[in-house]
C-alpha cells in the first residue's frame, strides 16, 4: 500500500485545534515513504477535496490554523518551500537564494514572480507585508513569528495613538529593509540557526498592497484579492466551498498539472466519509469518526504519513513535586497499547519531546529513560522512594473525542501505582484558561500537544523555558534555559543539537526532572481515491497542490 | 386589532435589550478567550493589540452601550474569529439557507403531517390510522441525525439518487429537508389527528349532523377550522425552531447555513457573532409569535377581544 502524508481531522484543524483532536495524531515513522507513486502524473483535471472547516482568514497576516494556511500556500509563493523530510531543507521560493552571516540574513528575490493583476512582486512588498503583520494596529495573532527580527517586538507592543508617535519611531526601527527591489536584508537579534525554515511559515507569505489598501478586511474575498502563487481564488462560497484555477502566469506554471482544485467544506466525518465513498470528494481532508478508524485502514484509500507534533501528559510540578513519582507515573504509561488500541492511526509512542522526526532526533533523543510500553516493575521502584506520595490525582483534559478514552487508559495503568485518579472535562477555551500558566492549583495532571511551526526542534523545547506562555508545568530549571539560549546562537547544526540533546535529557533522561509524560508522536492520515497522485502534506502540514496531479 | 400589534412590536424593544445583556454577561461570565484560539499561547503584546481592536480592552458598560447603538444602526460588529468578516456578513450569507431550509421543511410538513392528520382521525381505528400512527411514532422518536444519516447512506452513498452533501442543486437539497421536516411532520399528524377527534366528539358536531348537514361540509366548516388552532398555535416556535435550530441537520449534510454558528460561535468565544446571531434568533422567535397570536385572533375572534 502506498503511503503518503495526510492532513489532520480539519474541524479540529480550523481553530489550530489539531492537537485537541484525538485523530490528530502525529508523529514520526520516518521510514513511511512520503511521496509519489508509480501511477502516470497525467495533466489537467479537476481535484475535489474535503476540507474540514471555512478557513477562518486567507490573509497571510491573519491565519493562524491550518486549513487557511492550505490555501493561502497554494495561491500564493512563500518566501522559501521546505525540502523533503526528514531534513526539511529550506529550497527557493520567492527567495531564489540567500546570504545568512549570523544574525545578518539577505535574501534574494526572484524577479519574475507577478501578481495577478500583473506587477511585479518586488521586495518592497514583503517589507511592507511584514511591517504590517508585526504593525500592532493589524492584530495579527502570529505578529510573535517575527519577534527574532531585531525591533519587532517592541513595535508590536507599542501602544498606537494619534498623538503617541512613539510607533512611528519603532517602525523605523525594525530591521528588515529593501536596498533595492530584489533584496530584503534582515537583521536577526540572535544567530537564530533556523529562520530560513521558518520563513516557510505562511505568516512570511508577502501580501498585494494595492488590493489591501482598496478594499481593507474584505480584500481576500474572490474578484478583490491579489495573490502571486501557482493557483487563483476564483470563488468562495462562506462555509460551503473554495475554488482555485491554475495560475497560467505563475512563474513556474508549467510544473502544475491540474486544471482546478474544488474544496468543499465538510465539517462532519461521518459526512465527508459518505461523500468520499459516493465519489463526491477525491480526497478527504476533513476525516471520519474515530470509530471508523479500524475499518478504514484496512482499505487502499487510507493513507498516512509523520508530523512533528507531540501528545503529552503534563505535570505541575508544584502539586506533584517529588521527581521520582513523576518518573513512575511515566514509566507506568502502556504507550504501545494506547496507540494500538485507542488512536490507532500508526502514532508512534514517545519516548522524549523531540520528536522522531525532527532534524537531528537521533543525538537529541539518545539519552532514553521511558520505554514504549508500561515498565510497572521500574515504576514501582520509583515510587517506593517516595517519602510522601500524592495519592490523589486530578487529571484535567479537553473535551474532543479520544481524550477521554486516553485518559482512562492512563487512569487504569496509575491505578497499580496505587493512585486515585480523578478525571476532569472540559470545553476547549475554559480547559486553556485552566493551564494558564500557571496552571489552576487544583490541576495534578493536564494533557495537551504541540505542532512545529518550523523543523527545528527548538520549537518544542522551548515551550518548556521557564517563562514560555505555553509551560503549564510550572516546572523552571535555569540550566535549560541557558541551553536553548546557547542553541539560539549556535549556527553549527551538530553543535546545536548536542545543546538540544542535553536539554532533552533535562526534560526525559534518566537524570532528567520529568515535569511531562510524552505519550505519542502524531501522524496524519486521509483517504484519498486511487486515481489521485502526489497528494502529500509535510510535517508541519503542509499539502504542495503543485505536486499533485489525478486521472 | 391594530393597537394590539403595535403593542406587540414595541414590546420587543425591551425584550431585545435584555437578550442583549443577558447574552453579554453570560458570555463573559464563562470562561475563556476569544483570542485564545490554540494550544499556542498568545504573547501579552499580541492579546492587548487584539483587545483594542476589538474594544475589548473598554469597561463593560461602554462596550454594551457601543455594542446596543451598533445594533440599532443595524451593525452587529466584526466577527472576533473570522477575521475577514463580519457578523453582519455571516447572517446575510447564512441566515436565507437557513431559512430556506427551515421553511422547506415547515411546508413539507404541513402539507403531509397535516392532511395525514386529518385522514387518521376521520377513519380512526382503521389500518389507513394504525399505518400512519406506525410511522408517526417512529419519525417522533428517531433522532433526525440518525434519520439523516440513513437517508444519506441509502439514497446518496449507495443508490446514488441524490448528492451526499450541500446546498447548490436541487436535488441536493431534497435529504435535508425530508430530514429536517420529518419531526415536526409527525408532530402535525398526532397533534391534527388528536384534535380532529376532540372536535368530532363536540355536541355542534352531533347538531349538524342531526341537522343533517352533508358530511363534508360539517368536516370542512365546522371540525377542520376548531382543529387546526393548535396546529397554528405550535406552527410559529416550530418554524423558528427549524429556521435556527438546524444545526444538527446543517453539519450532517454540510449546508452553509447559520445554525452552526449557534454553536460554533460559543465553543470559540467569538461574542460579537453569539451576540448577533442571538438577536437575530429573538427577533426571529417574537416575529413567528407575533404572527401566530394574530393568526389566532383570525381564526378564533374570542382570543381577540380577551387580549384587547
Amino acid at each position: 500500500m502506498r503511503k503518503t502524508l495526510a492532513r489532520p481531522p480539519a474541524l479540529a484543524a480550523v481553530l489550530c485545534l489539531a492537537l485537541v483532536a484525538a485523530g490528530c495524531g502525529g508523529g514520526g515513522s520516518s521510514s513511511g515513504t512520503t511521496t509519489g507513486t508509480s501511477g502516470a502524473a497525467a495533466s489537467g483535471g479537476t481535484l475535489s477535496v474535503a476540507i474540514g472547516s471555512e478557513p477562518p482568514s486567507l490573509d497571510p497576516g491573519l491565519a493562524t490554523d491550518t486549513t487557511s494556511a492550505y490555501v493561502v500556500e497554494n495561491i500564493n509563493t512563500p518566501m522559501i518551500y521546505l525540502g523533503p523530510s526528514p531534513d526539511l531543507k529550506p529550497e527557493p521560493g520567492l527567495a531564489a537564494s540567500w546570504d545568512v552571516k549570523g544574525p545578518a540574513v539577505t535574501l534574494h528575490l526572484r524577479n519574475d514572480v507577478k501578481w495577478t493583476d500583473g506587477t511585479p512582486v518586488t521586495a518592497n512588498d514583503v517589507v511592507w507585508s511584514w511591517l504590517r503583520t508585526i504593525s500592532p494596529q493589524l492584530g495579527a495573532d502570529y505578529a510573535y513569528q517575527f519577534y527574532g527580527i531585531k525591533g519587532a517586538q517592541e513595535y508590536n507592543a507599542c501602544k498606537p495613538s494619534a498623538a503617541n508617535q512613539q510607533c512611528d519611531t519603532l517602525k523605523n526601527k525594525v530591521a528588515i529593509t529593501a536596498p533595492d527591489k530584489s533584496t530584503v536584508k534582515i537583521e536577526l537579534t540572535s544567530a537564530q540557526p533556523w529562520f530560513m525554515q521558518q520563513l516557510s511559515h505562511t505568516s512570511f507569505v508577502p501580501v498585494n498592497k494595492a488590493s489591501v489598501d482598496k478594499w481593507g478586511e474584505k480584500w481576500t474575498e474572490p474578484g478583490h484579492i491579489v495573490t502571486d502563487g501557482p493557483f487563483n481564488l476564483t470563488q468562495w462560497k462562506h462555509d460551503a466551498s473554495l475554488t482555485l484555477v491554475k495560475n497560467p502566469d505563475w512563474y513556474d506554471a508549467s510544473r502544475v498539472k491540474l486544471d482546478k482544485v474544488d474544496l468543499k467544506i465538510i465539517t462532519e466525518g461521518a459526512t465527508a466519509e459518505q461523500a468520499f465513498a459516493a465519489g463526491d470528494v477525491d480526497v478527504n481532508d476533513t476525516g471520519w469518526p474515530p470509530a471508523d478508524t479500524a475499518r478504514l485502514k484496512s482499505q487502499d484509500t487510507y493513507h498516512q504519513f509523520p508530523s512533528l507534533g507531540i501528545y503529552y501528559y503534563g505535570f505541575n510540578v508544584k502539586n506533584i513535586t517529588d521527581v521520582n513519582q513523576r518518573k513512575a507515573m511515566a514509566l507506568a504509561i502502556d504507550r504501545t497499547a494506547i496507540t494500538q488500541h485507542i488512536t490507532q492511526k500508526g502514532e508512534v509512542p514517545a519516548t522524549a519531546v523531540s520528536p522522531e522526526g525532527i532534524p537531528g532526533a537521533k543525538t537529541i533523543d539518545q539519552d532514553k529513560f521511558l520505554s514504549t510500553t508500561a515498565d510497572l516493575t521500574e515504576a514501582q521502584k520509583y515510587m517506593a522512594k517516595v517519602p510522601n506520595p500524592v495519592k490523589d490525582i486530578t487529571l484535567v483534559f479537553n473535551n474532543a473525542p479520544g481524550h477521554k478514552e486516553i485518559a482512562i487508559a492512563i487512569q487504569s495503568n496509575w491505578k497499580k501505582l496505587g493512585l486515585n485518579v480523578t478525571l476532569k472535562q472540559q470545553d476547549w477555551p475554559q480547559f486553556l484558561q485552566f493551564l494558564g500558566p500557571p496552571p489552576n492549583p487544583s490541576v495534578s495532571v493536564f494533557r495537551n500537544g504541540w505542532i512545529a511551526d518550523f523543523p527545528d526542534d527548538i520549537n518544542f523545547l522551548s515551550v518548556f523555558e521557564c517563562k514560555s506562555g505555553n509551560n503549564s508545568t510550572n516546572w523552571c530549571n535555569p540550566k535549560f534555559d541557558d541551553l536553548l539560549k546557547q542553541a539560539t546562537a549556535t549556527p553549527d547544526t551538530a553543535k546545536r543539537y548536542e545543546l538540544y540533546r542535553q536539554a532533552e535529557a533535562l526534560l526525559t533522561g534518566p537524570n532528567g526532572d520529568m515535569p511531562i509524560a510524552p505519550i505519542y508522536w502524531y501522524t496524519f492520515t486521509d483517504q484519498q481515491a486511487p486515481n489521485v497522485h502526489g497528494y502529500t502534506a509535510n510535517p508541519m502540514y503542509t499539502t504542495d497542490l503543485t505536486k499533485v496531479s489525478i486521472g | 386589532m391594530l393597537k394590539f400589534v403595535v403593542r406587540r412590536v414595541l414590546w420587543t424593544i425591551p425584550i431585545i435589550l435584555l437578550v442583549i445583556f443577558m447574552t453579554f454577561w453570560m458570555m463573559r461570565a464563562i470562561k475563556g478567550s476569544p483570542f485564545r484560539k490554540s494550544e499556542r499561547a498568545v504573547p501579552p503584546a499580541v492579546l492587548a493589540n487584539l483587545n483594542r481592536k476589538f474594544g475589548l480592552n473598554k469597561p463593560w458598560y461602554v462596550q454594551y452601550k457601543r455594542y446596543v447603538v451598533d445594533v440599532a444602526k443595524a451593525d452587529l460588529g466584526p466577527s472576533l474569529v473570522l477575521r475577514n468578516q463580519s457578523v453582519n456578513d455571516i447572517v446575510k450569507e447564512h441566515f436565507p439557507v437557513s431559512a430556506e431550509l427551515g421553511g422547506l421543511a415547515m411546508l413539507l410538513s404541513m402539507l403531509v403531517g397535516i392532511p395525514l392528520g386529518i385522514i387518521s382521525a376521520l377513519r380512526v381505528n382503521t389500518i389507513t390510522d394504525y399505518t400512519a400512527q406506525f410511522f408517526s411514532n417512529l419519525g417522533f422518536a428517531i433522532p433526525s441525525f440518525f434519520t439523516a444519516t440513513l437517508l444519506i447512506y441509502f439514497f446518496a452513498a449507495k443508490w446514488r439518487f441524490f448528492p451526499t452533501n450541500g446546498w447548490d442543486t436541487a436535488g441536493s437539497k431534497v435529504l435535508p429537508v425530508i430530514a429536517l421536516s420529518l419531526f415536526p411532520l409527525t408532530y402535525f399528524v398526532r397533534l391534527v389527528r388528536g384534535q380532529m377527534l376532540e372536535t368530532l366528539q363536540q355536541d355542534y358536531v352531533r347538531t349538524a349532523k342531526a341537522k343533517g348537514l352533508r358530511w363534508r361540509r360539517i368536516v370542512v366548516v365546522h371540525v377542520l377550522r376548531n382543529s387546526l388552532i393548535p396546529a397554528l398555535t405550535a406552527a410559529g416556535p416550530i418554524l423558528g425552531g427549524l429556521v435556527t435550530g438546524s444545526f444538527i441537520i446543517e453539519n450532517i449534510f454540510a449546508i452553509p447555513g447559520i445554525g452552526r454558528y449557534y454553536v460554533t460561535s460559543v465553543q470559540g468565544r467569538d461574542y460579537s457573532t453569539v451576540m448577533g446571531i442571538t438577536v437575530l434568533l429573538s427577533v426571529l422567535i417574537i416575529v413567528a409569535n407575533m404572527f401566530v397570536d394574530i393568526m389566532y385572533g383570525i381564526l378564533d375572534p374570542r382570543t381577540r377581544e380577551a387580549r384587547s
